[in-house]
């Protein structure tokens, strides 16, 4: 099938403004931040109903083109999944499906669609006081409803009760156009019948005997094009209360972070080394190494919160139990009250970023992250560590309340100096695979990733993905080539 | 039907001699199961105990023989039913083609990871067993209502999942990590962490890429129809309260150490907008270990043992909407942050606790809270019961649909089908600290009396419609071809693609899909 007539057939959807072919425009799309190569699409088109997504897929199963969705207005992109894999393949673009479609106060949760940002989102629920699960600083113009689809870890484990959580009911276009609502928005009836019925789409099990968001999670775009979804939300405390401790031995941190996860007494918790620190409260360069160098190694930040009028009483019984704590496994460590400010940590904690903390250093990063159990953590940082001497930032996140970690490494570069990237390059393939030799498992794999991690992983987890994939996406249509889906 | 001879053979080979019976007896015998009757008479059939017989009961000991079972009933195109602790009609063959995977012999707790907050089990390793070994670590396990005898294995991967403690333990299918899973044509599939070919673990149950858990189950488990589940890595809590657990005396009047930091609270809310509120507000402070809404006799038969001691319970019967609530705490300061809450709250909504008023349990209340034994008081009034319901989403839905059902179990309730609970019997608890509710009704029926099975099985029907029609969410039981074919249509044609998944994996349809979904056609 010819492109003009791709092109006719989708002039006859969108008109000509919501198209576009200009080589620019292209080009944004055509690379990210990742060592991924090259490609440009051969349009962007901007949907601005979910009639107009149910057609552009069906065209593309009967004219045989890709599409990729993408949802974030802008800034930059990341890991390599929204790259054009073929010719012949258009870039669906989100961003103006920015609805908040509903706040519901009393069963916590937000109904928006793909195009609401972080920026957005959390200061239309600050004035309902409510707060949504985000992950570490979310970039302001990040979608929210991607983070949740790509299994971003949020910085509140006890909040997390599922490796899936806070995406909750979707509604999706699986590959071959169909529409589909996941969860116990199913139903039986319309959303409009099921919210008479005093329904809000907070069950995101089902319908019945499968639970199709867990295969659209985590798909990159490749089994459906989710055009709302509803997402767990939590009470806006009233007071918070930082901690911030100091070590120079991370496994004395994550000691006692098992400790405060295992009884649910803390809220926000994680680990950063001194340079992620650093980055998340400051901005400019130079300011941000002069504060790695006053920061000890690591650093075990902290929240408890309380709200409404027993929110001191909280406070108070928390304190007091964290401090038996403390005392009975004889902790030396302490609360930092010099080198970081409550106020600093924050700000990074509970608003979005308009200056993406992991670009602030060097302009550039590449990020290695996977999933590890307790034991592992040290050795694997000790892996990196080995191979990776400067510039290097660390995260560490207790998720699925405290049953997994998101481990993440941030090595920050100046993409402009062609001799660093270079390097920069060769360091992140070969530590990649490194960690997945000593047992980090790479639960996202994107980009440059996934041929290594699939080799890594039991043929029949291929196979059956696989067999999901051709359920749902037939022509494979949807981003083909990402993960073990065949371009 | 019979094995014949060199096919019985094989099968024997496989997990030695001893291991396997097609008997007349053994046959006969794991052919009934509780409630079959209902489920016989709804699918147009005679109301009887009994399920189709099955060919032979074998007993695999490992997941390789379970595989190379499953493989051997692909060649000779059997179909596998698989039975963890047993309970229920949802372990019975649908067809007597069919062989039963007795999973006795995989009782193992492969480990405790106390690090990691998780345990991986065999199907055989009761919720009871686990509860007690995690105890050890100061940690406890989600049970599902059904209690702490069934498998917890089962009630992960195949069954439903919510429990008495869900407000602080959440619900089995989203308590799983890493699984072990023999799918329908034999091949081993790992999910997640489990599944790296080096360092495997099973800390996580997601990816790479998308999560099969999305096949696996849903709200509800497939009820062996899409493989066998071998072992599965559930997550651990945090034990509510001192694990000292000291019982005296003989059943069923046990006597029991009421811990230190443990504390029931038992109001009448009046009507259900109240008790919505009262609900929502004591979840959204996370306080509770329990959070319950009952209605008065079930209230009433959570704290009794038998017919006699129900009667002497009478002013809690009469309470119009009651509320159950456990705190529960670990040190001092939590019990008295956590009794602050609760006279703010009971302050507040203007209610107040009866419990040490007008009734006191007995400690052994509390050791049956803690070990999530409640369920079992549903057995007391006629000697069965079985629920009807099921929805879960908001607190307001699960009123909504609590209120519905009353004047149509009433409608049954006068034809004496069904045990006189009002019309009310309901139990409805919180998941995740109010994030989503579920409720249930739990309806008391004889067994032994064909007229009650019958009229148990017609009130299930109306109930079912009911939700389908004022769209009360779905039920529990919407499972097996012809209940998909009823609800798909109205429910995104979900039963197309759960067909497809069924097809794809399961080519010559070995799994049992009596409570799953057939094929196309068959």
């Amino acid at each position: 099938m010819s492109e003009t007539k791709i092109y006719l057939e989708l002039v006859k959807i969108y008109g000509s403004k919501n198209i576009s072919n200009d080589p620019n425009v292209l080009e944004k799309y055509s690379e990210d931040l990742s060592f991924f190569p090259k490609k440009e699409p051969k349009y962007v088109i901007w949907p601005r109903n979910r009639n107009q997504i149910q057609k552009t897929i069906k065209l593309a199963n009967s004219l045989n083109f890709s599409i990729i969705p993408v949802s974030s207005s802008s800034g930059p992109r990341h890991h390599g999944d929204t790259i054009p894999r073929n010719n012949k393949t258009i870039i669906l673009n989100l961003s103006k499906l920015k609805k908040i479609i509903n706040i519901d106060r009393k069963n916590r949760v937000v109904m928006i669609e793909p195009g609401v940002s972080f920026g957005e989102l959390i200061p239309q629920l600050y004035k309902r006081g409510l707060k949504i699960l985000t992950p570490l600083h979310p970039r302001a113009s990040k979608s929210v409803l991607t983070a949740a689809l790509e299994r971003e870890p949020i910085t509140i484990p006890r909040y997390m009760w599922d490796s899936s959580d806070p995406l909750l009911c979707t509604e999706v276009f699986f590959g071959n156009g169909e529409l589909f609502r996941t969860g116990a928005a199913a139903g039986p009836g319309s959303i409009k019948q099921q919210k008479k019925s005093g329904q809000a789409q907070v069950n995101p099990m089902g319908p019945t005997q499968f639970s199709p968001f867990r295969i659209i999670q985590g798909a990159q775009g490749s089994i459906g094009v989710v055009t709302w979804a509803t997402l767990k939300l939590e009470i806006l405390p009233s007071i918070q209360k930082v901690y911030h401790f100091q070590s120079k031995n991370i496994e004395e941190l994550l000691d006692f972070q098992y400790e405060l996860l295992k009884y649910r007494l803390c809220d926000e918790l994680f680990i950063l080394n001194n340079l992620n620190l650093a980055c998340l409260i400051r901005e400019d360069p130079s300011e941000i190494l002069t504060l790695t160098n006053s920061l000890a190694k690591w650093n075990l930040i902290f929240v408890i919160s309380g709200r409404d009028k027993l929110a001191s009483d909280k406070i108070a019984y928390l304190e007091g139990d964290i401090l038996d704590i403390i005392k009975e496994k004889k902790l030396k460590i302490s609360n930092n009250k010099t080198e970081t400010n409550e106020i600093d940590i924050l700000n990074f904690l509970n608003q979005a970023d308009i200056n993406p903390w992991r670009l602030r250093l060097n302009g550039g990063y590449q990020d290695i992250f996977f999933i590890s159990n307790y034991e592992k953590i040290s050795e694997l940082i000790t892996l990196v560590e080995k191979q990776i001497t400067k510039n290097l930032g660390i995260y560490i996140q207790p998720i699925n309340q405290g049953t997994s970690y998101h481990c993440e490494f941030n090595i920050y570069y100046n993409p402009n100096n062609k001799e660093e990237t270079l390097d920069v390059k060769e360091k992140f393939l070969r530590i990649s695979i490194d960690l997945m030799n000593s047992g980090a498992f790479f639960n996202r794999p994107y980009g440059l990733w996934a041929k290594d991690v699939y080799e890594r992983h039991e043929d029949s987890t291929q196979k059956a993905l696989k067999k999901v994939k051709k359920i749902f996406d037939p022509n494979n249509v949807l981003n083909p080539g990402v993960l073990c889906f065949d371009d | 039907m019979f094995l014949e001879k060199e096919i019985f053979k094989e099968f024997e080979d496989i997990v030695g001699v001893g291991n396997i019976d097609d008997g007349v007896v053994i046959t006969n015998v794991y052919a009934y199961n509780w409630c079959m009757e209902i489920f016989n008479y709804m699918d147009g059939k005679e109301p009887i105990p009994f399920s189709p017989i099955p060919k032979a009961v074998i007993l695999p000991s490992s997941t390789e023989e379970v595989q190379k079972i499953v493989k051997l009933c692909n060649k000779y195109r059997i179909q596998i039913k698989i039975q963890s602790t047993g309970l229920g009609p949802w372990n019975q063959p649908s067809t007597d083609n069919c062989i039963i995977f007795d999973m006795r012999r995989m009782n193992k707790i492969i480990k405790i990871d106390e690090k990691n907050l998780y345990a991986v089990i065999e199907p055989y390793v009761s919720g009871a067993q686990l509860q007690v070994e995690t105890m050890k670590y100061d940690l406890t396990i989600h049970m599902p209502g059904a209690g702490p005898m069934v498998s917890p294995l089962a009630s992960a991967t195949s069954m439903n999942g919510p429990g008495f403690t869900s407000p602080c333990t959440g619900h089995s299918a989203r308590n799983v990590l890493a699984v072990e899973w023999v799918l329908p044509d034999g091949e081993v599939m790992k999910l997640g962490s489990y599944g790296l070919k080096n360092n495997s673990d099973w800390f996580h149950g997601d990816g790479p890429g998308p999560s099969l858990r999305g096949i696996m189950r849903g709200w509800a488990g497939t009820k062996s129809g899409l493989g066998v589940f071998t072992k599965v890595a559930v997550k651990l809590f945090p034990y509510p309260c001192s694990t000292d657990f000291n019982v005296k005396g003989n059943s069923p009047n046990y006597d029991f150490d009421i811990p230190d930091f443990m504390k029931l609270y038992v109001m009448d809310c009046g009507n259900f907008k109240k008790l919505e509120d009262v609900m929502l507000g004591v979840e959204e402070e996370e306080i509770s270990f329990m959070c319950s809404y009952l209605s008065g006799f079930a209230v009433m038969a959570i704290f009794s043992n038998s017919i006699e001691s129900l009667m002497d319970k009478i002013p809690i019967g009469q309470m119009k909407a009651p509320l159950v609530v456990i705190i529960t705490a670990r040190t001092k300061r939590e019990f008295a942050y956590k009794q602050k809450v609760m006279d703010f709250l009971l302050n507040n909504f203007k209610i107040e606790n009866i419990i040490g008023k007008i009734y006191t349990p007995k400690p052994i209340f509390y050791a049956e809270a803690l070990r999530s034994n409640l369920g079992l008081h549903g057995f007391i009034a006629t000697g069965g019961f079985q629920s009807s319901k099921g929805v879960a989403d908001t607190a307001a839905v699960c009123l909504r649909s609590t209120k519905s059902n009353i004047p149509l179990k009433q409608e049954f309730i006068k034809k004496e089908a069904i045990a006189n609970d009002f019309g009310e019997g309901t139990w409805m608890t919180s998941y995740e600290s109010g994030h989503y509710f579920h409720m249930e009704s739990p309806t008391m029926f004889d067994q032994t009396e064909e007229s009650s099975v019958k009229g148990m099985a017609e009130y299930m029907e109306k109930s079912n419609q009911l939700d389908l029609l004022k769209h009360l969410g779905a039920p529990f039981f919407v499972e097996g071809t012809r209940m998909h074919e009823l609800f798909g249509p109205y429910m995104s044609n979900y039963h197309i693609w759960l067909r497809k998944i069924k097809e794809t994996f399961d080519p010559n349809n070995i799994s049992d899909s009596g409570f799953y979904i057939s094929p196309q056609n068959k």
